[in-house]
């Protein structure tokens, strides 16, 4: 599977089995999806053609800075459910309007869609916690505003891919009331698809290089590491054609959710890699986006 | 737009079609030269089959003619006098079977459509021989035109969908095979045929010929460009811009020809789509072959 291994002599163990050249490259998506940019040309031409049909989202802001704004899909169904989408991208910064490709299947099913913008980590010195707190802040705002636009907030739901999914896993184990001032229990259920909720590993990467991990970034921003705080069910997805690493992430979050005796559903996209799991979300009939829609009750 | 991956620098041998030499021809005639996921593909393709079989139920299988090859799936949507599809599968004429394709029925019985799956004999099989699978293909098509009233179907909304070698296939008999079948010139109210080939000289001239047995007779008459004037069913025609160079000259030349003599049709350019990857888009309501199939047929995604 890994399309660029040569023969060569393995270093020392750095993480599991791997040594540092191994654990570089379960943290590299392209050695393992060198399909990247042509998937991402897929999804922009993709979401150009959802606009034309669905016409341009409401941007609203939901924070004081630039980036803090998000791209509203409204349904015209009265009170209707709420999807936040989290993008990706290992994260760098990558924008909203490139993910409306997901947001007809939510329309049609009778739910709003909203993409979240927040800063890449480009912008933040490489700190995380920024990142999540404004993906954080971006609930909270959505929850708080949910009536303004026909959204019913008690039927609040998450979804994330890759970088993305590690933010939804933040955001699923937040300290809502101490932390932002409303209920714990504000997301009724998660879409994680291709994320990291352990950070141990991917500090040890050469992800390191452009994040700046601290023991405080790792254990704060580790959802595995926080499932008390977790209070609404879950799927977790990987592909089977992803890296070492990211399939064994999801797999050991969903065995740690299970064993904290939290309601989790642990999906295998057979043949999918980690670029491809995103498109699924986008079509009703697929794994992923049958699941996310019987989630939401709207299978 | 044309990606060949795999391309070294080699000398140019003589040209054996446009500006082609008989190894640019070869690789543009083979798939895995420019989509080297097949495998992945087909792999996720059973997957989503198998689910869609557990919520749909099986299909209910009829023979349209007298050999073991011929036999079709026919999901039903439950409602009386509904459209109807038929999805006519690829793989170089050589590969695949209904079974693995019961995913392309789900959109269509969740709008209100029948949908209907047509097995037939694959070319190593008929000896090379292409005739044969043309015929099963043009007999299960108006089987299910004659037929669509036996399983809840209107026989005058039976439109047709296709792919890759069943798109050449379907594309003969919505030329001329409704001809030799003694149906009306608009039996078929439309149809979506998806990286097709619509002229078989190419083909005859690439490796292709190592396992068809082309004959100026089967290029003639298995050409559906070169029956234009009998063809009276509206086309959507798709391909993708990562397809091989004469996977996308095939759909455009074919679409010029079409326009040309003012036949109705439309053509679909799937950005950063390979040859695999644009038939994952019919089975999904909204992408974007599935949509136009959908919109073809005058149903609402959903």
């Amino acid at each position: 599977m890994q399309q660029t291994a040569a023969a060569r002599t393995k270093g020392p163990l750095v993480w599991l089995d791997m040594d540092q050249k191994a654990l570089d490259d379960a943290y590299d998506q392209l050695v393992y999806a060198p399909n990247r940019d042509q998937v991402h040309e897929r999804n922009v031409f993709n979401s150009e053609r959802v606009r034309a049909r669905l016409g341009t989202p409401k941007r609203l802001a939901y924070g004081p800075t630039p980036v803090e704004q998000l791209d509203l899909f409204a349904t015209d169904k009265p009170k209707a459910p709420i999807n936040v989408f989290i993008h990706g991208g290992a994260w760098r910064q990558r924008w909203a309007k490139d993910y409306a490709f997901l947001a007809e299947m939510f329309v049609r099913a009778g739910a709003h869609c909203v993409l979240l913008d927040f800063a890449g980590v480009e912008a933040t010195k490489g700190d995380l916690m920024p990142m999540a707190d404004q993906v954080r802040r971006g609930v909270a705002w959505v929850y708080r505003n949910a009536s303004s636009f026909g959204g019913d907030p008690d039927r609040l739901y998450v979804s994330g891919q890759s970088s993305g999914a590690h933010l939804a896993g933040c955001v699923v184990t937040t300290d809502w009331e101490e932390d932002y001032g409303v209920p714990n229990t504000i997301v009724k259920g998660a879409l994680l698809c291709s994320g990291m909720y352990d950070l141990e590993p991917v500090r040890l990467s050469k992800r390191s290089e452009y994040v700046a991990f601290t023991d405080e970034v790792e254990e704060k921003l580790s959802a595995q590491r926080r499932l008390d705080r977790l209070n609404c069910p879950l799927i977790v997805a990987y592909g089977t054609y992803e890296t070492p690493e990211f399939q064994r992430q999801s797999r050991d979050f969903a065995a740690a959710v299970k064993a904290a005796g939290k309601p989790v559903t642990l999906l295998v996209g057979s043949g999918y890699n980690h670029f491809e799991m995103a498109e699924m979300i986008g079509n009703p009939l697929s794994l992923l986006g049958s699941a996310v829609l019987e989630q939401m009750g709207l299978a | 737009m044309n990606v060949h991956p795999t391309t070294p620098p080699r000398a140019k041998g003589p040209l054996v079609w446009l500006d082609m030499d008989q190894q640019a021809l070869d690789d543009a005639y083979d798939q895995e030269v420019y989509a080297p996921n097949r495998a992945l593909i087909v792999e996720r393709r059973k997957a989503a089959s198998e689910r869609a079989r557990a919520r749909l139920g099986p299909p209910r299988r009829v023979a349209y003619g007298p050999s073991e090859h011929e036999g079709l799936d026919i999901f039903d949507c439950g409602t009386k006098g509904a459209p109807v599809n038929v999805f006519v599968h690829g793989g170089a004429w050589r590969r695949n079977q209904a079974a693995d394709y019961a995913l392309q029925a789900e959109p269509l019985v969740r709008a209100g459509a029948h949908s209907v799956i047509i097995d037939f004999i694959n070319v190593d099989q008929a000896g090379g021989d292409l005739f044969p699978m043309y015929e099963q293909v043009r007999r299960a098509l108006a089987w299910v035109v004659r037929n669509a009233g036996s399983f809840g179907g209107d026989p005058d909304r039976v439109y047709v969908s296709a792919h890759s070698s069943g798109s050449h296939l379907a594309g003969v008999v919505l030329a001329r095979g409704w001809r030799e079948e003694g149906l009306s010139a608009d039996a078929f109210k439309g149809a979506v045929l998806l990286s097709g080939m619509y002229d078989l000289h190419p083909v005859r001239l690439s490796k292709r010929s190592a396992y068809v047995k082309f004959t100026d007779d089967m290029v003639e008459k298995l050409s559906a460009q070169r029956h234009i004037e009998t063809l009276h069913t509206p086309l959507v025609l798709a391909y993708g811009t990562r397809e091989t160079p004469e996977f996308q000259r095939q759909t455009r030349d074919f679409a010029a020809a079409l326009r040309s003599r003012e036949k109705p049709v439309e053509l679909i350019e799937g950005q950063a789509y390979n040859h695999f990857e644009l038939l994952e888009t019919l089975a999904n309501p909204y992408g974007l072959t599935g949509r136009a199939m959908l919109q073809q047929m005058q149903l609402t995604p959903r």
